[in-house]
């Protein structure tokens, strides 16, 4: 007893302090996992965008303070946006998308700054060259395509990330097949929009080669439901029944389709 | 034979003249750290935040109504967070040197209480003005967030119905994204994490200053140890990568890991705050491992205070 009053209180500490931390080790390991697989934890961010971080939001991140330096950084590439500085933008996303790979919101945002705003920008900005704004046009278009797939990769199940791709290939890209197999994706999707069958078509539609299909697709909407008979579908299948030549005892009546697709009018797509 | 007139009464049983432990001495000092608290005005800080909430509500950024009630949310929780660790670790670095300053130390323990009491004592006094403080910025927070919630909502729904061209599962559609962000009970869980947190942090912070030298020692050795706590286990995956899985690193990584406690585990309120279900086994197994830390960092305060002259 003597003896154990003369070891020095630091040793027993310690043996106890290790003691425990071997006990929660696997515990905790464990648990981690868990967290991790339900979403509750998210998983650290990657090396290059650790690379990219200033010291300041490195600290931060790193001492528990990932939202916050996600929020900073989004409302400085907000101040990019302003200025449009869209390499510094992209910069401030991709750290941002790492920080919080499965926070929709950011691949939604970043998609729309660099495909529309980005590649807008470079249509209108004369102090560059011709060759060159079309140049970057197609570099920022290609780009938020490539931001849009990682986003799925992150979330599988993402319509509004599919839909500001679709967005980019049709405005930007002027892709209807791409547009069409992007809202073929969608209207898969639980979460999907009511005129996602609808796009779908109407895509297909202007995809070349693709006429005959596209008919038949339209033409199994417009028997299947009344609520399809919108103004841009029965376009649609005009179009297509000129195109494909077909008789004129097999063409939707004329008086069909007086009401517009909301979906379509101004080409507004509900985005979150 | 004794005379049973003049004989001193016998000494009551030791046991029940002065019990091992006492929940009611326990407290009478966490009551006592609280009002000694309180008069520290740490409150203030509620004003602070509150403020900061308010700032966060009205910036004005182009974002869907469902992205700014994500980003309020996200700077309202991190912050919480923020505060609750780092009013941990200051609020607890404080009490044992002002005790001691105060020689309030001396007085109590020339009482009949136990160190441990003393030190449990203190420890919940700490968790109570933390469970006050978070309360208290939650119930901000969801003020906050409910106004502008229901703002939006109503803002949305009248564009939505003025426009008359889209359907009620359309309009439905939207209001539900704008919920999903908005103010959720599930929130409350988030606000328990950062307690869990923060009540680690203390613990950890009152075995420090059984030892230190000065309430300074103990306020920067403890946040060194929060935030190498917090980044070890996403440093060591960067430092591995980059010594190509050196021995010295995997061994020096795994000392720390041992010895440190893995703060990052509790970062569970994040997944919450962006929207995740909350998995209620996981949050009893925090709870419990929680209780874990608080029990063991409390016996070793109590070896090193025990012996401790004052």
């Amino acid at each position: 007893m003597a003896i154990l009053r003369r070891i020095p209180r630091w040793i027993p500490a310690l043996v106890l302090l290790a003691a425990f931390g071997l006990i929660r080790q696997p515990l905790e390991h464990r648990l981690r996992e868990e967290l991790a697989t339900a979403n509750l934890l998210l998983p650290p961010p990657g090396q290059n965008a650790m690379q990219q971080m200033s010291q300041s939001t490195l600290l931060g991140t790193l001492g528990g303070l990932r939202s916050l330096v996600a929020t900073y950084l989004v409302i400085e590439a907000f101040n990019h946006f302003s200025n449009k500085e869209w390499d510094e933008l992209q910069r401030d996303y991709a750290i941002v998308t790492n920080l919080e790979p499965r926070d929709e919101h950011h691949w939604v945002t970043v998609i729309w700054h660099i495909g529309i705003n980005a590649t807008a920008n470079m249509q209108n900005d004369m102090r560059l060259p011709e060759f060159e704004r079309k140049r970057r046009y197609h570099e920022y278009a290609l780009s938020a395509v490539e931001l849009a797939e990682r986003g799925i990769e992150q979330l599988p199940d993402s319509v509004p990330i599919r839909l500001q791709l679709a967005e980019v290939y049709r405005e930007k890209l002027r892709d209807p097949c791409a547009v069409a197999r992007v809202y073929g994706e969608i209207m898969k999707l639980p979460s999907a929009p009511g005129y996602a069958e609808r796009f779908y078509g109407y895509f297909l539609a202007d995809c070349p080669g693709e006429e005959e299909q596209a008919y038949a697709y339209l033409m199994r909407l417009y028997h299947a439901e009344e609520r399809h008979h919108k103004g841009t579908l029965v376009t649609k299948i005009r179009e297509l029944e000129e195109k494909l030549g077909i008789p004129p005892f097999q063409r939707i009546p004329a008086e069909s389709g007086e009401e517009n697709d909301s979906a379509t009018q101004g080409g507004k797509i509900l985005v979150p | 034979m004794t005379d049973p007139d003049t004989a001193s009464p016998s000494p009551p049983p030791r046991h029940l003249a002065h019990p091992v432990f006492s929940a009611s001495r326990v407290a009478t000092i966490a009551a006592g750290t609280v009002t000694q608290l309180i008069r520290m005005k740490t409150f203030y800080f509620l004003l602070a935040f509150a403020l900061l909430v308010v700032a966060v509500g009205n910036f004005n950024i182009p974002a869907t109504p469902a992205k700014e009630l994500s980003m309020i949310k996200k700077v309202a929780f991190g912050t919480m967070d923020l505060f609750a660790w780092l009013f941990a670790i200051v609020s607890t670095a404080l009490l044992i040197p002002r005790d001691e300053e105060d020689r309030t130390l001396y007085t109590i323990l020339s009482k009949p209480v136990r160190r441990i009491e003393y030190l449990v004592g203190k420890l919940c006094g700490v968790l109570v003005i933390l469970a006050i403080s978070l309360l208290a910025m939650f119930a901000i927070c969801a003020v906050m967030i409910s106004m502008r919630e229901s703002a939006f909502i109503s803002a949305e729904l009248s564009s939505m119905l003025s426009q008359e061209r889209y359907s009620e599962d359309e309009i439905r559609q939207q209001i539900g994204l704008i919920q999903a962000q908005g103010m959720r009970p599930e929130l409350a869980v988030a606000v328990l994490a950062s307690f869990l947190k923060a009540a680690v942090v203390a613990v950890v912070t009152i075995f420090l200053s059984t030892f230190a030298s000065s309430s300074l020692f103990t306020i920067i050795v403890s946040i060194l140890i929060f935030l190498i706590g917090h980044a070890h286990s996403m440093a060591t995956n960067f430092w591995l990568a980059e010594t190509e899985n050196n021995i010295l690193v995997r061994m020096g990584a795994k000392v720390i890991r041992i010895l440190i406690p893995d703060y990052q585990l509790f970062a569970f309120s994040e997944g919450i705050v962006l929207g995740e279900p909350v998995v209620w086994g996981l949050v009893v197994q925090m709870a419990l491992i929680t209780a874990g830390y608080l029990l063991v960092f409390l016996l070793l305060s109590l070896l090193v205070f025990v012996d401790k002259e004052f």
